[in-house]
């Protein structure tokens, strides 16, 4: 609508991102590169997906299963590619604890561990902001604005920013749930990134249906808070325990 | 452990350097992609009419099929490189004659050229564009007042690291700009070759680079060129480890003034060309010269430059001793300009790699800003595999082949394929 609407809906869906970055990210220059490698992982899995799909689309029909087809499989490949990303994390695990010993300087923290999985998770969501959301955006600089017959209420670019900042929450800490499930061997953390990531693309799939966004959008959010809140106990607790066994060790010294 | 003291963690300043380098380069492509989309609202029109050495042989026209352009831009290539190769044979030869002088002056002048006449077009522009109440005198005046701060910024290098930096990476945005208004397949064929010849003259063993540096080192001298040097990283941990140096070579120079598109005459041309080509040096040990093409110097290193800090080495169990370089005491020679060495251990990379990964992004702008990100994001990606690969290799390696390569593919990948799946998705507000 202009360039101050255009940068608004940019904020929109990537501010809490940008202020992670800025806190969390920008201090240590490996979390900035875990951040870029992530993001790249996340364009070839969409690259890959749309080289697949790209002799049945353009979509014509107005039927709901293709589309369902199509979640599902890019959604089984992201997965698949997260259990990819946390082997070679592994390996840099075992690089960087090597390298520390090596100067002479202690392991990697557990708080060190889950900054890596955020960064890594942080780096998924900019990039799915960037490309669904951040890519449509170049008409909203301009004079008009866009509607989709579907969900009429609100413009498109404010509907997709909207769910962008909600699916880059969910991706962000669902890779620190995932990476720490791994770690732990705790089932239902392993499990739970897959999950709610089928979850809220299954959602998504309401917006096909005419006035279908307005109840799936406030339930994105919903299962976007429930990631949060999971990992927030999650981290906690963690903590807690980690910091309960650092006082019995030195109590017992 | 308490809280109070916690022990500094090894995340704390592992690859720093890579982002010290990577953060300029992506101010860089930054800059051109907002100059392209302000100043370029009509993306075909302004090519065409635009002479410069890069359009001798074929100016595109929009109506021609598209095997005519692709025959137009190839020859227009053809031609370019041709050129580079003779001028950066020259420079060669300049140097062999120890002109060091020369050239050195030689380079001042062309950043004087850029930062003047291009830089002052570029404002002339967007002044334009956004309707600023400026009179000319003003103008003028802070224009070569400017200007001149810039060349001595460059030249000389005395000034705060910061202003030397933020100036080389202006003249990296000026003379993008000016690539990005060839025509588009002409640019795209452009790349290519550039990186081909990248990596043919630095590593091939006639290849013009790579003489040049062996040249040299031979002869235990610098060679004048431009190279963005990030700043050092200093550990303090890493002082008392002794005064073996590390040299991994990576040599990036960037092409000083390649793109003297305006209405210079072709000796100009040339002579930009040898700059950038001086740069380049495949840098089998001693970096180095300020060059300018291809090479990326990445010196770690404890020799202790004449005007800073001692330095820390870049990715310690990456560390070689190199062995036929000096060990110790005897760099202060290598101090500075350079020859890179970064005797601090920094990471040089030529201006003309900042060049031409802004062209690349820069047309990919003038596309769609989908685009832009792939190619933003292949470049990087790009950018830290040379790192890598240098860092196994040990030996000097040219930067622009594998970020452009990677970059025209994303792009190709991003506009054929991407794009159709992802805005299908997104109209009807399918996100995953």
């Amino acid at each position: 609508m202009t360039v101050g609407a255009g940068i608004g809906y940019a904020l929109l869906a990537l501010g809490p991102s940008l202020s992670l970055f800025i806190s969390v990210i920008s201090k240590k220059p490996f979390l900035i590169l875990t951040l870029l490698s992530s993001t790249l992982v996340w364009l070839m899995s969409l690259i890959v997906m749309s080289a697949l799909w790209r002799a049945f689309l353009p979509l014509k029909t107005a039927a709901w299963w293709p589309y369902t087809i199509l979640i599902l499989t890019s959604v089984g490949f992201q997965e698949g590619l997260r259990i990819l990303f946390w082997k070679v994390y592994k390996k840099l695990e075992d690089i960087l604890d090597a390298f520390a010993d090596r100067v002479s300087k202690p392991r990697l923290f557990m708080t060190d561990k889950m900054q890596i999985a955020l960064a890594g998770g942080l780096g998924h969501g900019v990039a799915h902001a960037v490309f669904f959301c951040l890519g449509l955006l170049t008409p909203a600089f301009g004079p008009a604005t866009y509607y989709v017959e579907k969900c009429s209420k609100i413009p498109f670019f404010l509907v997709s920013a909207i769910i962008a900042l909600a699916f880059s929450t969910i991706h962000t800490f669902s890779m620190v749930i995932a990476f720490s499930g791994y770690e732990e061997g705790n089932k239902v953390d392993k499990c739970f990134a897959p999950v709610v990531h089928l979850i809220a693309a299954m959602l998504t799939l309401t917006n096909l249906a005419f006035g279908g966004c307005m109840i799936g959008i406030p339930l994105l959010y919903c299962v976007a808070i429930v990631t949060l809140v999971h990992c927030g106990k999650m981290a906690w607790r963690r903590l807690i325990e980690s910091r309960s066994r650092e006082g019995n060790l030195s109590n017992s010294q | 452990m308490d809280s109070n003291r916690k022990p500094k963690s090894v995340l704390d300043s592992v690859g720093e350097e890579i982002v010290r380098i990577i953060t300029p380069v992506s101010i860089c492509m930054l800059l051109v992609v907002i100059l392209v989309s302000v100043l370029n609202n009509d993306s075909d029109s302004s090519g065409s009419s635009f002479p410069s050495i890069a359009t001798y042989a074929y100016t595109e026209n929009s109506s021609d099929s598209n095997w005519d352009k692709l025959k137009g831009a190839l020859l227009n290539a053809l031609v370019f490189v041709v050129v580079v190769t003779a001028v950066t044979f020259l420079l060669v030869l300049l140097f062999y004659f120890r002109c060091t002088k020369f050239l050195k002056y030689y380079m001042g002048f062309s950043s004087f050229l850029v930062l003047g006449f291009m830089g002052g077009e570029i404002s002339l522009f967007l002044i334009g564009k956004f309707r600023v109440p400026i009179d000319c005198v003003t103008f003028g005046l802070s224009l070569f007042n400017f200007t001149v701060v810039g060349v001595l910024a460059v030249f000389m290098s005395k000034t705060a690291i910061i202003i030397t930096q933020g100036y080389l990476v202006v003249i990296g945005v000026l003379v993008a700009y000016w690539f990005t208004l060839l025509p588009e397949w002409t640019t795209w064929v452009l790349l290519v070759a550039m990186a081909l010849y990248d990596l043919a003259a630095v590593l091939l063993p006639g290849g013009p680079l790579r003489l040049l540096v062996e040249l040299a080192i031979s002869r235990d001298e610098d060679i004048p060129a431009l190279v963005y040097e990030a700043r050092p990283v200093i550990n303090p941990d890493s002082v008392p480890r002794g005064a073996v140096v590390q040299r991994r070579v990576w040599r990036e120079t960037r092409d000083n003034d390649l793109g003297s598109d305006e209405n210079l005459d072709s000796t100009s041309n040339l002579n930009s060309t040898v700059n950038s080509g001086l740069e380049s040096n495949s840098g089998l040990e001693r970096l180095g010269d300020e060059n300018e093409r291809n090479g990326v110097d990445v010196e770690d290193g404890q020799v202790s430059r004449a005007d800073s800090e001692l330095a820390a080495p870049l990715i310690q169990h990456r560390i070689n001793v190199r062995m036929n370089l000096q060990e110790g005491g005897s760099n202060d020679d290598f101090a500075l300009e350079g020859i890179g060495l970064g005797s601090s251990g920094a990471i040089k990379l030529g201006l003309g790699d900042f060049i031409f990964y802004s062209v690349l992004v820069a047309r990919a702008a003038m596309y769609d800003f989908m685009t832009v990100y792939a190619c933003y994001l292949a470049i990087i990606a790009g950018l830290g595999i040379t790192l890598m690969l240098l860092a196994f290799y040990q030996k000097a390696l040219p930067a622009l082949p594998v970020s452009v390569l990677l970059g025209v593919l994303f792009y190709l990948l991003t506009r054929l394929l991407l794009e159709t799946f992802v805005v299908q998705c997104s109209m009807n507000l399918l996100m995953f």
